[in-house]
C-alpha cells in the first residue's frame, strides 16, 4: 500500500487529514457495518440456533445444523453439480475464450465488431439469458432439437431442461456462452502485453504456432489465466441465478447446487437456520480461492501487468 | 514485409492505427490472405452463435401475436408491435421499468459517491486505524453475498425496510461498494504527490485538495465505475427477488421472472419484456463499451 505522506508532514496537515479522511469514510463504514458485518455475524448466529423466521428467541441447537449437513445426501448431490459446474463451467470458457483471443489477436478491421459481439451476453441480466436459452432449449419449436432434426438426429431431441440427465448440462451450455466473453476481454487484454520482440525473433527462427503458443504466449499470460480461473471458480461456489432461473433446481433436484438448496431451505420451507448453514457452507469453501485470487491481483497489479 | 493491393475487400485492412491493435502490420502473401479470410468466417460464425439469443428476443418480440403461437422461434416472420403494446399496457412492464431507474440510479450515485470518497481516504489520507477500517472493506470482496444474505432479510424486517424502496437501493449499495472503493483508491493512488504538495504550500485546505485538485483528476474513473455499477444493479436479480417480495417495487428482473410462470401464449409479451429489459444495458455497453470492459475486468476480483 502507498502512503504518499512523508515523515515530514506538519502536524497541523496530519490532524486535518485525519479530520477529513473519518468524514469521508464514515458513511461507507455505517453502510458496511449495518448491511454486511451485522449480518454476516447474525449468519453464524443462525447457525446455532433453530430459527425459524418467527420466533424471535429461537432454542440454541450448538453444532446441529451443521451436522446435519454432513449427514444430508441432498447436501452431498448438490456439491456434486457445484463440482460439476466448477470444472466445466471454468474450464469451457478458459478454453473458447482464449481460442476466441488468439484469433481475434491481429484482427484489425472489424476487431471491435467482435469484440463486442463476444462480450455482450456478458452484459445482459441473467433473467434475459435464462428466458431466451429457455426457448433455445424447447422441446417443441426450440432450435437446438429443430437443428438437430435437420442434419437427421432426431434421436438425439429432447426437453433439454425438462430431462433430469441433460438439465444441468443445458444450463452450464449457457452459463458458458454467458461468460465467455468476459473470458476473452481479458486475455485479449493480457495478449497485449506479450512481447512482440520475441514473437518475432521467435517466427524468424521459424518457430511454429502451437510452439510460440506454448512457450512464449502462455508464460506470458500465466498469472492472469490463474486469475481468469480463480475467478470462474470462485463464480462456481455461488452459482444461483442462472439455475435458479431456467430450472428452479429441477427437474426432482437434478439440477441442485448448494445455493438453490439453501434458497429453498430457506424461503421455502421457512428452515432458515438451516439455509443459512448451508450459505456458510458456500462461504467457507469459495472463500480460500477468493483470498488467493486477491493475492494474485495484488501481485499482477504490482508487476503492471494488472487487467 | 509487402503490402500488395487486396484482391478482396473483406480481408484487407488499410494500414491504419487500429484501437485495439497495437503491434504493426504484417506483410501478406495470398496464402496468408486467404487463411484471414478463413479466419474472419471463423470469426462472423461464433458472432453469429454469441448473439443468436439477442437476435431471436428481438424476432420474437417484433412478432404478431398469431405469428408468435403458430411459429413462436422463426426469426422475423412478421412485424408488428403488438407484443410490445401488450408487455406495457397488460404486462405492467412500464412501472418495472420505473421501478427498475427507481432502484438502479440512486444506488449507482451512492456507491460512486461514497467509493469514490472512501478511496480518496484508503488512497491518501492516512490516520491510526484506517487499516483496519480498510480490511473490513475489503472484506466485502471476499464474502459472497450468499452468507448474509439470509439474515439480511429479517433485519430489514426489523428495521421495517423490507419491500420497500429505500432497503433495496441501501443493500444494492452495500454490495457495490467494496469493489467500488478498491477501484476508486487505485485512481487516487497513481496520482503524483506532488499535485497534494504544491496545493497545500498554495495554501489550500485537506477539503480543498480533494474537492478541487484531487477529484477533477479521476473523473474517467469515477465514470467507469458508474456505467459497471449501473449494468450490475440494473441486472441484479436476487436483491429485488429476496427483499422487494410484494411486487408495488418490483424492477424488470423480478418482473421477468414472475411473467415465466405463464402459459406458452404469453411468450410474445414476455420476448417483448426481455427487450425492454436489455435494451438499456446493451446500448449503455455499446456506447461506453471501453469503461464497461474496464469494470467488468477490474470487477473480476469480486467474483
Amino acid at each position: 500500500m502507498s502512503t504518499p505522506i512523508s515523515l515530514t508532514t506538519p502536524k497541523v496537515t496530519r490532524r486535518a487529514q485525519t479530520r477529513l479522511g473519518i468524514a469521508l469514510i464514515s458513511p461507507l463504514m455505517l453502510l458496511v457495518i449495518v448491511f454486511f458485518l451485522f449480518p454476516l455475524g447474525n449468519a453464524i448466529y443462525y447457525s446455532v440456533v433453530d430459527f425459524d423466521g418467527i420466533d424471535p428467541t429461537p432454542a440454541f441447537v450448538g453444532l446441529q445444523n451443521y451436522t446435519r449437513l454432513l449427514t444430508d445426501p441432498e447436501v452431498w448431490h448438490a456439491l456434486g453439480n457445484n463440482a460439476i459446474w466448477i470444472v466445466i463451467g471454468t474450464a469451457a470458457p478458459l478454453l473458447i475464450g482464449l481460442a476466441q483471443a488468439l484469433l481475434l489477436w491481429k484482427v484489425r478491421n472489424a476487431g471491435i465488431f467482435y469484440r463486442l459481439a463476444f462480450f455482450l451476453p456478458y452484459v445482459l441480466p441473467q433473467v434475459a439469458i435464462g428466458i431466451v436459452w429457455g426457448w433455445i432449449y424447447d422441446p417443441v419449436s426450440g432450435w437446438v432439437n429443430k437443428a438437430l432434426h435437420v442434419v437427421g438426429l432426431d434421436q438425439l431431441t429432447t426437453g433439454w431442461l425438462g430431462n433430469p440427465n441433460t438439465a444441468l448440462y443445458a444450463v452450464l451450455v449457457t452459463a458458458i456462452w454467458a461468460t465467455t466473453g468476459f473470458v476473452l476481454i481479458i486475455f485479449l487484454s493480457a495478449l497485449r502485453n506479450v512481447d512482440g520482440a520475441l514473437m518475432d525473433a521467435s517466427r524468424l527462427d521459424g518457430v511454429n504456432a502451437v510452439q510460440q503458443l506454448w512457450y512464449i504466449i502462455l508464460p506470458q499470460i500465466m498469472p492472469v489465466f490463474l486469475m481468469v480461473t480463480t475467478v470462474t471458480l470462485v463464480g462456481g461456489f455461488s452459482v444461483f441465478d442462472i439455475i435458479f432461473i431456467m430450472t428452479g433446481g429441477g427437474p426432482a433436484n437434478a439440477t441442485n447446487v448448494i445455493g438453490t438448496y439453501a434458497y429453498t431451505n430457506a424461503f421455502q420451507l421457512s428452515q432458515i437456520s438451516y439455509g443459512t448453514t448451508l450459505a456458510l457452507l458456500i462461504t467457507a469453501l469459495s472463500v480460500p480461492f477468493a483470498v488467493a485470487l486477491n493475492r494474485l491481483q495484488r501481485r499482477l497489479s504490482l508487476q503492471g501487468t494488472g487487467a | 514485409m509487402t503490402t500488395t493491393t487486396a484482391p478482396t475487400t473483406e480481408t484487407a485492412p488499410p494500414p491504419r492505427r487500429g484501437v485495439g491493435a497495437p503491434r504493426e502490420d504484417n506483410g501478406m502473401s495470398p496464402r496468408r490472405r486467404t487463411a484471414l479470410t478463413g479466419k474472419h468466417l471463423l470469426l462472423i460464425v461464433l458472432s453469429a452463435v454469441s448473439l443468436f439469443p439477442v437476435i431471436l428476443v428481438i424476432s420474437t418480440a417484433l412478432k404478431s401475436e398469431e405469428d408468435v403461437r403458430t411459429n413462436p422461434f422463426g426469426l422475423f416472420s412478421s412485424f408488428s408491435l403488438e407484443n410490445l403494446q401488450n408487455a406495457w399496457v397488460v404486462g405492467d412492464f412500464g412501472s418495472y421499468l420505473l421501478n427498475s431507474i427507481l432502484l438502479s440510479v440512486p444506488s449507482t450515485l451512492l456507491v460512486v459517491v461514497l467509493s469514490t470518497m472512501a478511496g480518496y481516504t484508503f488512497a491518501r489520507l492516512p490516520f491510526r486505524g484506517r487499516s483496519v477500517a480498510f480490511y473490513l472493506v475489503v472484506l466485502g470482496l471476499l464474502v459472497p453475498f450468499f452468507a448474509y444474505m439470509i439474515p439480511l432479510y429479517f433485519q430489514l424486517r426489523g428495521l421495517g425496510l423490507l419491500d420497500t424502496l429505500p432497503g433495496a437501493i441501501l443493500v444494492l449499495t452495500s454490495t457495490g461498494v467494496s469493489f467500488g472503493t478498491f477501484f476508486m483508491r487505485a485512481f487516487f493512488s497513481d496520482l503524483p504527490l506532488e499535485l497534494e504538495q504544491a496545493a497545500r504550500v498554495d495554501g489550500a485546505s485537506e477539503w480543498q485538495i480533494f474537492l478541487k485538485v484531487m477529484l477533477p483528476l479521476v473523473s474517467s474513473g469515477a465514470g467507469a465505475l458508474g456505467v459497471f455499477t449501473f449494468i450490475q444493479n440494473w441486472n441484479n436479480f436476487l436483491v429485488p427477488l429476496l427483499y422487494l417480495p410484494g411486487g408495488e417495487f418490483r424492477p424488470l428482473t423480478t418482473g421477468l421472472y414472475q411473467f415465466t410462470g405463464g402459459r406458452s401464449l404469453d411468450i410474445g409479451p414476455l420476448a417483448a419484456g426481455t427487450l425492454i429489459t436489455i435494451i438499456p444495458v446493451v446500448v449503455l455497453f455499446l456506447l461506453m463499451q471501453r469503461q464497461v470492459a474496464e469494470g467488468f475486468i477490474s470487477g473480476a476480483v469480486k467474483g
